[in-house]
């Protein structure tokens, strides 16, 4: 079962489940099974274990005139030395780290609605997943002030609108791009001292690249009728409104 | 025999659609939201027993509320069986004449104001506040 295909794997469950009554209860009980099997019928093909033995002893060649020339030593030998207490072993993580998968209602270009953060309520456009598992939007910036920016699938509704937007193939749109740089730590002299010279909060490559994005987006946006307006907006719910009966 | 709705005009009665054997409904509230069905008996002051062979609906007991009278009615004999409730319901047309009616339009309306997704609420609000503007 190992060496089979997903589509195997279904197929099997599938099987599984059409010789099931409801509440997990098989079809057919042991007996049936046993006789519909009937392997007691079929031919065993007796293949011969190849399974080889590991020596235990190997015979070791001694010096010596009146040592018997050879002796068998143990392939293996017990340890000279064991901790007085138990060491504990932390347990296995065989867990391979994957991006978070992002729901299948969330494609390149759709719409969605940020719940969460300074810009919470607005609507933005989704334009990749970052390998980190974090989706990256766009307001887009001169539409309704969002930058590029990085944002959890859990803070986020998905709505129904998708923006045909060409496919955005940028090296610089990276986790590391969005990483917060680390403040240089000063030492006792300096620490004392104000930085007058402060940096720009937003560096001129990120300005240039949220340019560069928008050129490709906003004139997608703006082809749709009303678009631009409904990305303006913030999303609110008014009285008689409840989220879990919306269609978004 | 008069029927009760010539009886209801003759007397100028406030009521015109009544719960009687025959009598088409709309089914707003339950399992089967959305179909028509016929009383085909009552069973209390609060209880019906009603089959809808053609829209899909089981023959089954509803209570007075889940459902809503239309203007439309059937002859048939009170219990008869769902054979003769569908022979009757297609020689009336009854489903085409129900798709005429203004509850019918009205109940599309409200599923289609459902679908409308989070895009189309904001352009129906948009609509509705240029339109009141003017």
């Amino acid at each position: 079962v190992n060496s089979s295909t997903t589509k195997q794997w279904y197929q099997r469950r599938v099987a599984i489940t059409a010789g099931m009554l409801p509440g997990g209860v098989p079809k057919l009980g042991r007996a049936a099974v046993y006789r519909r099997r009937a392997l007691y019928k079929r031919k065993k093909n007796a293949k011969p274990s190849k399974v080889e033995a590991k020596p235990e002893f190997k015979t070791k060649k001694v010096h010596g005139e009146k040592n018997g020339g050879s002796r068998q030593v143990p392939v293996q030998k017990s340890p000279r030395f064991y901790p007085t207490e138990d060491v504990k072993r932390p347990l296995t993580n065989r867990r391979k780290v994957k991006p978070t998968k992002l729901r299948s209602s969330i494609k390149p270009g759709t719409v969605l609605i940020l719940l969460a953060g300074a810009h919470r309520g607005k609507r933005v456009i989704f334009l990749k997943q970052l390998p980190s598992g974090l989706l990256l939007v766009t307001g887009p910036y001169k539409i309704n002030g969002v930058p590029l920016r990085r944002v959890d699938q859990a803070y986020v509704i998905a709505t129904s609108t998708v923006v045909e937007i060409p496919a955005i193939a940028n090296d610089k749109l990276t986790d590391a791009m969005f990483k917060r740089k680390a403040k240089p730590t000063k030492n006792e002299r300096e620490m004392f001292i104000e930085n007058t010279s402060e940096e720009p909060k937003i560096s001129a490559e990120r300005i240039a690249l949220q340019k560069e994005v928008d050129a490709v987006v906003v004139p997608a946006v703006k082809k749709v009728e009303m678009l631009p307006s409904y990305l303006r907006s913030k999303f609110t719910l008014t009285k008689g409104q409840f989220p879990h009966q919306l269609k978004f | 025999i008069q029927s009760n709705l010539s009886r209801a005009i003759f007397c100028k009665m406030l009521y015109q659609r009544f719960i009687e054997v025959g009598r088409v409904c709309y089914i707003r509230i339950g399992d089967h939201t959305g179909k028509i069905c016929t009383v085909v008996d009552l069973v209390d002051q609060k209880h019906l027993l009603v089959d809808g062979p053609t829209s899909g609906v089981p023959r089954c007991v509803l209570r007075l509320n889940q459902v809503s009278l239309t203007d439309l009615k059937i002859d048939i004999p009170r219990g008869c069986k769902s054979k003769k409730v569908r022979s009757e319901l297609t020689k009336e047309d009854i489903n085409a004449k129900f798709l005429a009616t203004s509850l019918s339009k009205k109940a599309e309306g409200k599923k289609s104001k459902a679908l409308l997704g989070d895009f189309g609420r904001f352009k129906l609000r948009v609509s509705k506040t240029t339109l009141n503007r003017k």
